[in-house]
């Protein structure tokens, strides 16, 4: 396990830091419960601002992928796995309706892009 | 040129011989290396330094706690350029982290089990205490100069523990200097090395000969079955645990 910020890239830094985190905790490497370090550790480790690591833990936290218990720390989140269990159980459901109705798995593929590009919004109102 | 080679060296004995040794590496290396020449250096003065005074003690009828004074204000020079060395290897690692344009760190740090270890960190508490507890067995002692000697011996062995609490905080939270996976085993062996060279308990094996010559047999005899033991201890340890690389590399598997 290992996380790597190029300050040559086009990509925030905050946003290198954040993708590989949320890579590393959406497959399991870094599993439920394993704390994370300081925000001040990371940003010395990898030379950043206290503020950048702070605002990729934010968005970690908002996505649900890890959660702050106060001075304990941050810890990879349960809830981030619940997520992928319930969309993955709502893809299976899906995948039942597809194969009822005959349609076939490139077009069942293509209308899940085309909900996802529109949102949630239309998603629930259709 | 010589600090490359060294470091190629050093990346080779710890099965590291693909990555290519960097200057920031090499001055890592060198800097580290210097520091314990200067560290064994100080040890041997303070031991020969010591010596002096128990010469210069035995020449006088009525030897003063000035002599003590001495001897106090050896042991916290030692202290003090201990601590000096550990910062400048610390400044010099910081400086070399600061020129590199990819950072790698590990998403969870590496522990205390991971960086000294559990026997290691038993080992050098179990001889610190045996160490004190020599220290105060000579305060019993129904002699002046010996208990003035216990006490110095006490305050300095203190210090020695103290410093390497210290010392083992900053291995443990001090910013990792790394650029890539194999950058990253790379500064894990120096910092188990790191970790193994702190609590290595030379200090306690060397301070109490402060008092060796004029504490009594018994006590003479403790000071020297308490080194063998150590000795011994120390062996047995070495031999059991693997490795810095190995030790890293199973780190870096698992975590």
């Amino acid at each position: 396990m290992i996380v790597v910020i190029d300050s040559s890239s086009a990509v925030p830094p905050f946003e290198q830091l954040r993708s590989q985190l949320a890579k590393q905790i959406q497959d399991h490497t870094l599993v439920v419960g394993t704390r994370l370090p300081t925000v001040r550790r990371l940003a010395a480790d990898l030379g950043l601002a206290v503020n950048t690591v702070g605002r990729a833990y934010r968005e970690l936290e908002e996505a649900g992928l890890i959660e702050t218990r106060g001075r304990n720390g941050s810890f990879v989140s349960a809830a981030g796995q619940q997520a992928q269990e319930k969309a993955r159980r709502a893809a299976e459901s899906y995948a039942a309706v597809v194969v009822s109705l005959g349609i076939d798995a490139a077009e069942a593929v293509r209308i899940v892009q085309a909900a996802l590009r529109t949102g949630p919004a239309t998603s629930t109102s259709t | 040129m010589r600090d490359i080679q060294l470091a190629g060296a050093w990346l080779a004995r710890h099965g590291l011989g693909d990555t290519q040794p960097t200057p920031a590496l090499a001055t890592r290396l060198a800097v580290r290396r210097r520091a314990d020449v200067a560290d064994s250096v100080m040890l041997a003065a303070l031991i020969i330094a010591v010596a002096l005074v128990q010469v210069s003690r035995m020449g006088d009828d009525h030897p003063g706690p000035r002599s003590w004074v001495a001897v106090a204000a050896l042991v916290g020079a030692v202290l003090l350029l201990r601590f000096l060395l550990d910062r400048w290897v610390r400044a010099v690692d910081r400086r070399a982290a600061a020129g590199l344009v990819r950072r790698a760190t590990h998403p969870v740090p590496p522990g205390w089990r991971t960086v000294v270890g559990v026997p290691q960190l038993t080992f050098v508490v179990a001889s610190t205490g045996g160490a004190l507890a020599l220290a105060a067995s000579a305060l019993t002692v129904d002699d002046a100069e010996v208990r003035y000697g216990a006490v110095v011996l006490l305050i300095g062995l203190t210090g020695v523990a103290a410093g390497i609490a210290v010392r083992i905080g900053h291995l443990l939270t001090r910013p990792v200097v790394a650029d890539g996976e194999d950058t990253l085993t790379a500064d894990l062996v120096m910092r188990i090395e790191d970790g193994r060279q702190a609590t290595t308990p030379t200090f306690q094996w060397t301070l109490p000969v402060v008092l060796f010559g004029t504490a009594p047999g018994w006590w003479g005899a403790l000071f020297v079955a308490l080194v063998v033991a150590g000795l011994v201890a120390f062996v047995a340890i070495q031999r059991r645990t693997p490795h810095a690389a190995a030790a890293a590399r199973h780190a870096m598997a698992t975590r």
